[in-house]
């Protein structure tokens, strides 16, 4: 995929933005029947120094349990007559949420959507069982080893206070026994409200006045958004490591990582985003090229810059899954290769063969109405107009090999690595 | 359209053509798909796990994570590997292998077609399935059982289907037994792969932006080289022996919240009472409006719950799936969920239910018509059922469900004779 684009081939051309409110809306008309996905979300910012993720993961599991219109099941009956599927999730500095369903159904599905976000009930009848939802939901990654390594890596890469940071299972379930359903109702009030607000729809919208459906659903909040952004600091440099006992499991989750001094919008980011996924983007990578396919040591490896955002700096994190007994092998060999990637860079032709497939999956991700509705989403949140998605290719074709090796050494430290495994208490003392 | 003379169109449905490649009984199935650029191409094997036995248990697994080690064409001796190759123009690439078939995939930009179809025709008889590659693979798939059993609801859906089938291969997990994986040896492998990977026991489906007369003769190229195979491809024989009482059992393992499973034995997936099974299957656990949501999760007893008709080549489960929430028992679950049942064998269920559960169904269908991959999966099972248009003619088999089929079907599947409980019990410690 390279060179010039018909005007039709153009994103920036079939996608509409507006503003209605106090909500972006993208709209993107595509040629599928039927269907609508909607993806969206909006800032919260928790104060996660006190806490408030649980109380946001509380505020969420609340929202479909009734709201000062409609009981819980006369909102569930509008979904499921219909077939529409509505999520709301909890997402550190957001609240997201998607939704598929019919056209034919979407205004009535869509104003389900906009009054729970409003105006949720907090029914004391609900609270308690809320209250053990989000609890069992801790207490199952307490049985995840994959949960655990992930969460106890950014315990040893953020102060806690940054979004990064997650809450050990273990003290996110004491604070949720603490909170009362009045907390929740005043956060709710403080922190819900279209704060740098993105909707996107994509599918079937023949016939569809997206502006007047929003304006119509998803405005008249009581709460004004937030103007002020909070800043994030609180990143640990210093290499450490910590080992998770999950006990009675048959494979080990590894994390390796260090903290980012990079946001998404930074120059650099694109150069690192390209060098890292020739270390582990994809199985033909060199984690699983030489550690799964070549040592057998593993069914999964990989790596990522993840939660990098425009707002604060997220991690270079390898994750890796080895049984047992290939524990200190698989993470010895990981290591190594870790190292090699920022001592020796990548070649040429690694960088050539690795555009080609970020320029290429990047068509492909777009095929669907929920990837097409998903990737605009992200992109405006990082701030990019929709002809950043236009232009994206281009970027990544025009990296050359030396710039891509500068910021690797720049921003990648091997020797800054910390250590997070999540695994049987019969695992070797790992280092 | 003119079709090449080198095949024979067999029938259309859904938008979807059917044609028999005349040199060697490849079945092809072409869709063409208005919208993004993209195309899928899948391959799917008329074998999976059914087709093994003890010794050879996970042997079709393995043979698939094999046949991306590479042919003298595609190999990593070569620094052309299948997953370069094709990840290289961005393509998602992938396999899975099930109880009934192994697929294989890519969904890529439809310029490069061509390179797919030329990949799947060389490794369909072009296979290395070269010894060292094999115990290198060994491992990783042991790492991939080692990470399944890390989760126990897996293990408990893996020991229900295991209790609930004496006899038939569907009492093995698809990746196998551990002692099998350990011990499978080439020849064993090779024997799978001589025995089922032919052009007479395969399907080509392509669905996206083609031009069907092209994507005819491309297949034509690539595959039309390949002999058809041997004219039997072996048949499973065994039989379930009739289940004539409940059957029980408990997965201990270290954890926090339990589960439970409840699998009745329901008929093969070509059989017309799937589609009332499915119609019954919202009802009983589709969104929160569903019979086992209210009884349960809205009151707090459980934190998920499902129930889900199987739709396979032989008689499958019908199941029902709960997660627990803190402070409530496997017991309380249970009962609850033979009450519902009872429930609807007494007095049947409503014509609302009924037209709900269809809307919900017929949503679903819609949905999973986004796109090339994802109609190009649905595809995938309904010919490793034994039918493709299962999945064409599903609408309208669905209009002709009613509450009385439903009921019906309860009445005839859901009976304690033919049921097989399992719970997940979590412990404290290994010890249990």
């Amino acid at each position: 995929m390279s060179g010039s684009h018909s005007e039709d081939d153009l994103l920036s051309t079939r996608v509409s933005e507006e503003r209605v409110g106090d909500w972006q809306v993208l709209a993107a008309p595509m040629d599928v029947d039927s269907v609508v996905s909607i993806r969206g979300s909006f800032c919260t910012y928790p104060d996660f120094d006190a806490g408030e993720a649980v109380l946001q993961d509380l505020a969420v599991a609340l929202l479909d349990k009734g709201t000062r219109k409609r009981d819980r099941f006369k909102l569930a009956e509008v979904l499921d007559e219909s077939g529409a599927q509505v999520t709301i999730v909890s997402d550190a500095l957001r609240v997201r949420f998607s939704v598929r369903t019919l056209v034919s159904a979407l205004p009535r599905v869509i104003d389900v959507l906009g009054e729970e976000l409003r105006e949720p009930l907090f029914d004391p009848a609900e609270f308690e069982k809320a209250r053990a939802y989000v609890a069992a939901a801790l207490q199952r990654e307490m049985e995840s080893t994959a949960a655990q390594s992930t969460s106890a890596l950014t315990r040893l890469l953020y102060r806690r206070g940054h979004p990064n940071y997650v809450l050990s299972c273990g003290e996110a379930l004491e604070l949720l026994q603490g909170y009362r359903l009045e907390d929740v109702a005043s956060f709710h009030q403080r922190r819900f409200a279209p704060t740098d607000a993105t909707v996107v729809f994509c599918g079937d919208l023949k016939g569809v006045a997206v502006t007047d459906l929003v304006a119509e659903t998803l405005t008249g909040w009581p709460q004004a958004p937030r103007t002020d952004v909070p800043s994030y600091g609180g990143i640990l440099t210093v290499p450490a490591s910590d080992h998770v006992v999950v006990p009675d499991k048959s494979n080990t989750d590894v994390r390796l990582g260090h903290a980012l001094e990079l946001l998404r919008q930074d120059p650099d980011y694109v150069a690192l985003y390209a060098g890292n996924y020739v270390l582990g983007g994809n199985f033909s990578a060199r984690l699983m090229s030489e550690i799964r396919d070549r040592m057998g040591l593993t069914y999964g490896i990989w790596s990522s810059l993840s939660n990098v955002n425009r707002l604060h700096g997220g991690h270079w994190v390898v994750g890796v899954t080895l049984s047992n007994e290939n524990v200190q092998a698989g993470i010895d060999a990981t290591r190594r290769e870790m190292e090699r990637f920022v001592t020796e860079g990548i070649t040429a032709d690694e960088l050539a063969e690795k555009q080609n497939t970020i320029t290429g999956s990047f068509k492909v991700g777009l095929a669907t109405t929920g990837g097409l509705a998903l990737s605009l989403l992200y992109n405006a949140e990082r701030g990019f107009g929709v002809d950043y998605l236009d232009r994206f290719p281009s970027l990544v074709e025009a990296l050359r090999v030396d710039e891509v090796n500068d910021v690797i050494r720049t921003h990648l430290n091997p020797a800054a690595l910390s250590l997070a495994v999540a695994g049987p208490d019969s695992a070797p003392g790992v280092q | 359209m003119q079709v090449p003379d080198a095949f024979e169109r067999i029938t259309e449905s859904g938008g979807i053509t059917e044609y028999r490649l005349r040199a060697n009984d490849l079945q092809v199935l072409l869709m063409p798909l208005a919208g993004a650029p993209v195309v899928t191409l899948m391959v799917t094997y008329r074998v999976g796990s059914r087709n093994e036995w003890a010794g050879l248990t996970g042997a079709t697994h393995f043979l698939e994570h094999l046949m991306f080690k590479g042919t003298e064409r595609y190999n990593k001796r070569l620094n052309n590997s299948v997953f370069n190759v094709l990840q290289r123009v961005g393509a998602q690439v992938n396999a899975t292998t099930w109880f009934d078939r192994t697929n294989y995939y890519e969904l890529l930009p439809r310029e490069h077609l061509p390179l797919a179809v030329e990949v799947e025709a060389d490794r369909m008889r072009g296979a290395l399935i070269d010894p060292e590659d094999m115990e290198s693979e060994r491992t990783v798939i042991l790492n991939e059982l080692d990470r399944g059993e890390n989760e126990p609801i897996r293990n408990l859906y893996h020991a229900v289907w295991s209790v609930a089938y004496l006899a038939h291969p569907y009492h093995h997990p698809t990746i196998g037994w551990r002692s099998d994986v350990e011990t499978v040896t080439p020849s064993g492998l090779r024997h799978f792969y001589d025995t089922y990977y032919w052009p007479r026991n395969a399907t080509v489906s392509v669905v996206g932006d083609i031009d069907p007369e092209s994507t005819l003769s491309l297949l034509e190229a690539e595959f039309g080289k390949i002999d058809a195979g041997p004219s039997e491809i072996p048949e499973v024989t065994t039989r379930e022996p009739e289940q004539r009482g409940e059957r029980r059992i408990v997965v201990r393992q270290v954890g926090q919240l339990g589960a439970l499973m409840i699998g009745f034995k329901g008929p093969h997936g070509r059989h017309p009472d799937v589609d009332a099974l499915d119609v019954l299957s919202v009802i009983l656990g589709s969104g929160k409006t569903s019979r086992l949501y209210r009884r349960l999760t809205d009151n707090g007893a459980t934190t998920y719950i499902n129930a889900s008709a199987s739709r396979l080549r032989d008689p499958g489960l019908f199941y029902v799936f709960a997660m627990l929430a803190p402070g409530h028992t496997h017991n309380e679950v249970e009962a609850a969920i033979h009450d519902v049942l009872d429930e609807i064998v007494r007095e049947g269920v409503t014509e609302e239910e009924v037209v709900r559960a269809k809307n919900q169904l017929r949503a679903q269908e819609a949905f999973e018509r986004d796109g090339p991959y994802a109609i190009a999966s649905q595809l995938n099972e309904a010919i490793a059922a034994g039918d493709w248009k299962l999945y064409t003619t599903f609408e309208d088999r669905l209009q002709s469900v009613t509450g009385e089929d439903v009921r019906r079907v309860a009445q005839t599947y859901c009976t304690a004779d033919v049921r097989t409980v399992g719970y997940y019990v979590p412990t404290d410690t290994n010890s249990g």
